[in-house]
C-alpha cells in the first residue's frame, strides 16, 4: 500500500510541472493573428 | 480534474470569443434588425415584369431623394438588365454620384446568380423566385465591374457590367 501511492500519483505530479511557456507562447501567437485578421477584415469593411 | 494555468488562460479567452460572437449576432438579428439580402420576399419568375420595380421601363438607375437612388436590375443567363437610354439601347453602365446611398434590387429570371460591384460591399446571390436588396454608401470614386459569382452556364464568364462612381 505504501509503496503503491506515490506511483500511482506520480503521473498527475509529472502533469503538473509539465513546461506548457512555449504552448502558451505559440497559443497567444496564434490568438494574435486572428485577433489581426478579424481587426483587418473589418477595416476593409469600413472602407469599402 | 486540474487545468494548468495557462490552459484556463487560453480557454477563458476561447469560450469568451464565442459568447462575445452569438451576443454580437443576436444584437445584430433582434436589436438592428439585420438579415440576409433576400427577406424572403417572393417574386413569380416567369413574370418579373408583373412586379412594379423590375417593369422594363423601370429598370437601371433612378433617383428617389436627393442623394438617394434605387437601381432595379433582372439577371438572366446571361446578362444583367440595367435598361435602355434614350436610344433605345441596353445600358450596360450604371453612374452614380459619390457619396450617395444607393439601394440595389436585383431578381432573376433563370437560375441562381450573383452580384458582385467588385471592390464594395456589395455583394448577392440572386436567386430566381427571390428579390435580392443591398443598401449602401458608395463613398469612394472609380470604375467597379460587377460580376456573376455564382455558376450559371456556358456563358458566366461573359456576365458582367460597370458601375462608375463620379466626383
Amino acid at each position: 500500500m505504501g509503496k503503491g501511492n506515490p506511483k500511482q500519483q506520480q503521473p498527475s505530479q509529472n502533469e503538473s510541472s509539465i513546461n506548457l511557456k512555449g504552448t502558451f507562447i505559440s497559443v497567444m501567437l496564434l490568438g494574435i493573428f486572428i485577433l489581426i485578421a478579424w481587426f483587418g477584415l473589418y477595416a476593409l469593411f469600413l472602407s469599402r | 480534474m486540474h487545468l494548468h494555468k495557462y490552459e484556463k488562460i487560453w480557454l477563458t479567452l476561447g469560450l469568451g470569443s464565442l459568447a462575445l460572437f452569438l451576443l454580437i449576432i443576436g444584437f445584430a438579428a433582434f436589436w438592428k434588425g439585420t438579415h440576409p439580402q433576400s427577406h424572403i420576399e417572393t417574386i413569380d419568375p416567369q413574370n418579373v415584369e408583373a412586379y412594379e420595380a423590375f417593369k422594363p421601363e423601370n429598370l437601371g438607375v433612378r433617383e428617389v431623394a436627393d442623394g438617394k437612388y434605387i437601381v432595379n436590375m433582372v439577371a438572366s443567363a446571361f446578362n444583367y438588365d440595367f435598361g435602355t437610354d434614350i436610344d433605345e439601347k441596353a445600358v450596360k453602365t450604371i453612374r452614380i454620384p459619390k457619396d450617395s446611398t444607393v439601394l440595389y434590387q436585383i431578381t432573376s429570371k433563370d437560375v441562381v446568380h450573383g452580384f458582385q460591384v467588385a471592390g464594395t460591399n456589395v455583394n448577392m446571390m440572386v436567386e430566381p423566385g427571390h428579390i435580392s436588396r443591398y443598401e449602401t454608401v458608395m463613398k469612394n470614386t472609380g470604375t467597379f465591374t460587377v460580376v456573376c459569382n455564382e455558376y450559371c452556364g456556358v456563358g458566366h464568364h461573359q456576365m458582367y457590367g460597370t458601375v462608375e462612381v463620379y466626383e
